[in-house]
């Protein structure tokens, strides 16, 4: 009984005014929200593919492609059928950079500049690795196989643009070219924003101000890219 | 005891080994990824497997949006308003397994089965 009496002031206290009811500031509480509208933007892009990956599914002409066939490439290791195990590395890279993301924010709650400048830099370096082997597997990809698909006319195709590809339907390189590229884009921004972060910190910007709350905000954004590419790698590559 | 509430309200707090549970969280998603890996290699590609996936991408979300994006020490109310909107998706999932089917039915697999003639005087006769 006590306790529910405490929880009412405690509750009319906070939605009288003056204070966060959520008890976050308005800058993470907008972050929130912009992270919660991307959430439905990435989930419309990945409900699409399903919708189209299964509209294939009884498509004899032009099959869906099984991710092994087509995502079968390691830097290095030219010839070599190794389904998955580059986009898992990926997956770690971007993983690590999430860790090394959420150290920053705890040191930042310490106040401790030096350290939170060094685990702002190996996000920034996760972030950027990252970048590089989304690009060397779109180069791949768009580049295509020795085989290529061989067309009506006689002649090869290789590789993949938005009209034509050697894997299987248009819309499978379309879809493919769209979810990962947006996802990229999301990442490089988070890159830019981190090194705009780092800069500070080392400027002592939040040094100065008293708390480092930005690098929580910008870790939280940090986050959900890693949150998206879950969801990329279990549709996109593993189903 | 009610000016100690009010000082905690504007910072949330964190846990104190804070270090610990991120590295824990950390070996729980290499773990999760590594059980991805394995499950594509050695099951077969059905239905029953793209279940396995789907589950554990959603259990590593809720790790990273827990303790990474630090939900679980806020208050309730802003989970509640993150997530129950997010819950709403699977709604639309529903819907465009639906459509997706009827796409599949009645675009690939009449073209393929019947022949085009059968088609339209079926849909003349009703």
């Amino acid at each position: 009984m006590a306790n529910s009496a405490t929880l009412t002031t405690d509750t009319r206290s906070q939605w009288g005014g003056g204070k966060s009811p959520f008890s976050i500031s308005y800058g993470k509480l907008m972050m929130w929200i912009f992270l919660l509208s991307d959430a439905f933007t990435f989930s419309s892009l990945l409900v699409s593919y399903g919708f189209v990956r299964y509209s294939f599914s009884g498509n004899l002409e032009t099959p869906w492609p099984s991710p092994d066939q087509v995502f079968n490439h390691f830097p290095f290791l030219h010839g070599m059928h190794l389904p998955l195990m580059f986009v898992s590395l990926m997956t770690f890279i971007l993983i690590f950079s999430s860790v090394t993301m959420v150290l920053a924010v705890e040191a930042g709650h310490r106040m401790a500049k030096k350290e939170v400048a060094k685990y702002m830099f190996l996000t920034i370096i996760g972030g950027a690795a990252f970048l590089g082997c989304q690009a060397w597997e779109w180069s791949q990809f768009i580049t295509g196989s020795e085989a290529g698909k061989l067309l009506a006319d006689g002649s090869i195709f290789h590789g993949a643009n938005l009209s034509m590809n050697e894997y299987g339907p248009v819309a499978f390189a379309d879809l493919f070219f769209i979810v990962t590229g947006f996802h990229g884009m999301h990442v490089f921004s988070g890159v830019v924003l981190n090194i705009i972060i780092f800069i500070q910190v080392l400027n002592g910007t939040f040094e100065k101000r008293g708390h480092y709350e930005m690098v929580e905000k910008v870790g939280l954004y940090w986050h959900f890219v890693d949150l998206v590419w879950v969801f990329v790698f279990t549709f996109y590559y593993l189903i | 005891m009610s000016s100690h509430t009010v000082e905690h309200l504007e910072h949330t707090e964190s846990p104190t080994d804070m270090k610990s549970q991120i590295w824990k969280t950390f070996w729980i998603l290499l773990a999760f990824t590594l059980v991805d890996i394995a499950l594509y290699f050695v099951l077969d590609p059905t239905m029953f497997r793209n279940w396995v996936f789907i589950i554990l991408g959603v259990v590593k979300a809720f790790f990273i949006v827990s303790i990474f994006m630090h939900m679980k020490f806020e208050r309730k109310f802003l989970a509640w308003m993150i997530i129950l909107p997010m819950v709403l998706v699977i709604f639309l999932i529903t819907l465009m397994v639906v459509e997706a089917k009827y796409v599949d039915d009645h675009v690939n697999k009449d073209s393929v089965a019947k022949p085009a003639t059968e088609e339209s005087h079926d849909t003349h006769a009703h």
